[in-house]
């Protein structure tokens, strides 16, 4: 009961401070439509390398610029003074150029990851033009295909960044948001006079925590409404497992953001320590990257962090259309965070 | 009624750099209304704030009500109602609703309606807090700490910073606060409101009570409880040598000089034959009864304001 009253006026309040709600359902939605605007046409980002033009094309040069545009590569031809320009502005990942009786790739340190992949695509090219050149038989490719882990081939990027976005937005509201809001409100003196009245703190702490979760399901209600209206995105999995999902991260994500805020003076001292989880969590949760190549202590105490199982349950399910049933674990890892992290909370929480 | 309300012992609170309570002791009685007097710093607030369980004392023994806070921490927290020195509230939460919301944490409380009558701000009843003046904030404050019924009421600075008709006003509700039996603890810096207030006083200074008592018995205790006032168009001139010259003290103000006197009848013709002679320009003389204001200084050598 007094856990209702309490739930139904953060609500309340919350509904009256007009610009932040409505910022807190738009962005996620801004980030959807500008991501999915950009990468609209299928499959992510486009490989691209700019090829520095000879000063006189050889049948040679001509060889290899139709075998780059048969591997479906993105050539911007330019002369050299130009691609100089364009090489010192930053814009470029790799770069072709024509030197001696061959050729040379320059690769810009700061893009990895699009450099070394366009960088095989034209060594490729390059093996197959010298093999028309030589009249050999050209050499054979292994087919590749895009896959998800529960064997989705869906070109629309989209509908695999929409998950993501939910994930990321819950995760940055929970440290963000919420335990920032709580530290200066704490700061403001705020809850100094609930701090003389016989109201549990984790009545107060739970209240904030149902609201939010609240306002998350709202928020990705809309998100996946937009999804579905402009991009044509579907959830492949049931929604009632998407709201237990998003209800356990909420829940996890919060109580992070309100046991932070328990460790925290100020509000700048809140920003520190929040960007000191934040960015171990996103770095070391596999989710940008695979940690094949980290020391095996480091994967085994990743292995038990909440953000990966999280983002992999509910791309399966939104993705892929698969059951909570094979992921037990994760689900059971989050929930065993979330309930840490509450606890931790109450203990830590302070009225002034 | 054997237990009293409040029964302080030896209380002290040191901060790193200040030693803002040091050894308080206090009784107060049930159905008194008790005045903390003191200037800035005295150390009232964290005194207040310690008895209501915000901050926790060095050393001291606090019994509320024949309770502890180490024992019935949540009895004496649904039995005491607060009034903090600054109460901030969320910006868009209307007294209506501060009231009902703060009203279902307790056991027993007060409608909102008749809390809103009691501190008049029924007009204001559905405005947002932060739209409310000053006055009217203090006001529902004040009604907030009266929301569970309290046997027990603590104010802390109740009028700094009002108008003079809102501070009227608040004093109005704390005697009605004492009508309805309860017993009301205090802290001010305006003498005049410790006199039209309190029943009785500890009048503080660097964190340590220097005297108590009813209003007029601190006074009486002075042993020059009548002031005569010289007063001057502009600044008043330096008294040392009209002092020496009277063989009385006389203490200069911004624009009078003060003559503390336990017989002005007898003061009074020496005092004018002696202007006259040596042409001090004064304006009126006006002879009073000495104030609070008048004990501290007696007490601690400064003014209150100061």
């Amino acid at each position: 009961m007094l856990l209702w009253r309490q739930f139904v006026m953060e609500w309340r309040l919350y509904s009256r401070d007009r610009v932040a709600m409505f910022w807190t359902f738009a962005f996620p939605v801004v980030l959807l439509l500008g991501f999915g605007t950009i990468f609209r046409d299928g499959g992510g980002p486009k490989l691209s390398v700019v090829r520095v033009q000879s000063p006189v094309p050889t049948p040679r040069d001509a060889a290899l610029d139709q075998a780059l545009k048969d591997l479906h590569l993105q050539v911007q031809s330019l002369p050299k003074d130009e691609a100089e320009a364009r090489w010192s502005r930053g814009e470029t990942a790799a770069q072709l150029e024509p030197e001696g009786e061959g050729y040379r790739l320059r690769l810009n340190s700061y893009l990895m990851a699009q450099a070394g992949a366009t960088a095989g695509l034209v060594n490729q090219a390059w093996l197959v033009a010298q093999a028309r050149l030589s009249g050999a038989p050209e050499p054979q490719r292994i087919p590749a295909q895009v896959e998800s882990p529960g064997h989705k081939r869906s070109t629309n990027y989209a509908s695999f960044l929409l998950p993501g976005l939910l994930g990321l937005n819950l995760v940055s509201m929970g440290l963000f948001s919420v335990g920032m809001v709580n530290v200066s409100y704490r700061e403001k003196g705020k809850f100094r006079r609930l701090a003389v009245t016989p109201l549990p703190k984790w009545i107060f702490l739970l209240g904030q925590v149902l609201h939010r979760l609240t306002v998350t399901v709202v928020q990705a209600a809309i998100l996946l409404l937009v999804g579905r209206l402009v991009f044509g995105i579907q959830n492949q999995g049931s929604f009632l497992d998407l709201l237990l999902i998003m209800t356990l991260g909420t829940g996890c994500f919060m109580a992070f953001g309100f046991a932070l805020s328990g460790f925290a003076e100020t509000s700048e001292g809140y920003a520190a320590i929040s960007n000191l989880v934040f960015f171990p969590l996103m770095m070391l949760s596999g989710v940008y990257f695979t940690l094949d190549a980290a020391p095996a202590w480091l994967q085994r105490a990743v292995a038990v962090m909440p953000l990966a199982p999280f983002i992999r349950t509910l791309r399966a399910v939104f993705n892929d259309g698969a059951g909570l049933a094979g992921h037990g674990l994760g689900l059971l890892i989050v929930l065993a965070w979330a309930l840490a992290a509450f606890a931790l909370a109450v203990r830590r929480f302070r009225w002034a | 009624m054997s237990v009293p309300a409040l029964r302080i012992r030896g209380l002290r609170k040191a901060f790193p750099k200040v030693v803002a309570v040091d050894g308080v002791d206090l009784e107060v009685a049930r159905g008194e209304v008790f005045g903390l007097l003191g200037p800035n710093g005295a150390g009232k607030t964290t005194t207040l704030e310690i008895i209501e369980g915000l901050t926790t004392a060095d050393a001291g023994e606090i019994e509320i009500l024949g309770l502890t806070w180490e024992k019935a921490g949540q009895e004496i927290r649904s039995r005491i109602g607060v009034q903090l020195q600054s109460t901030s509230l969320f910006n868009k939460i209307t007294p209506r609703e501060a009231l009902d919301l703060y009203g279902s944490y307790y056991p027993k409380c007060r409608t909102s309606k008749d809390l809103l009558q009691l501190v008049q701000l029924e007009d204001k009843a559905d405005a947002y807090h932060i739209t409310l003046s000053g006055g009217q904030q203090q006001r529902l404050a004040l009604a907030l700490a009266l929301v569970n019924d309290p046997e027990l009421v603590f104010l802390d600075e109740p009028t700094t910073g009002l108008d003079p008709q809102a501070r009227r006003s608040l004093w109005d509700v704390v005697r009605r606060m004492k009508g309805e039996g309860r017993t009301v603890v205090l802290t001010t810096h305006y003498m005049d409101e410790a006199e039209a207030l309190c029943d009785r006083l500890s009048i503080m200074d660097h964190g340590q009570v220097i005297a108590t008592g009813t209003p007029a018995s601190l006074i009486a205790d002075l042993e020059l409880p009548s002031v005569v006032e010289l007063t001057f168009e502009g600044a008043a001139p330096d008294p040392a040598a009209f002092a020496a010259r009277l063989g009385q003290a006389v203490e200069p103000r911004a624009d009078l000089w003060e003559l503390p006197t336990p017989d002005p009848k007898a003061l009074l013709p020496r005092l004018l034959e002696a202007a006259e002679a040596a042409a001090v320009p004064f304006q009126q003389v006006h002879i009073r009864r000495a104030t609070l204001e008048d004990v501290f200084l007696h007490r601690t050598g400064r003014s209150l304001r100061e």
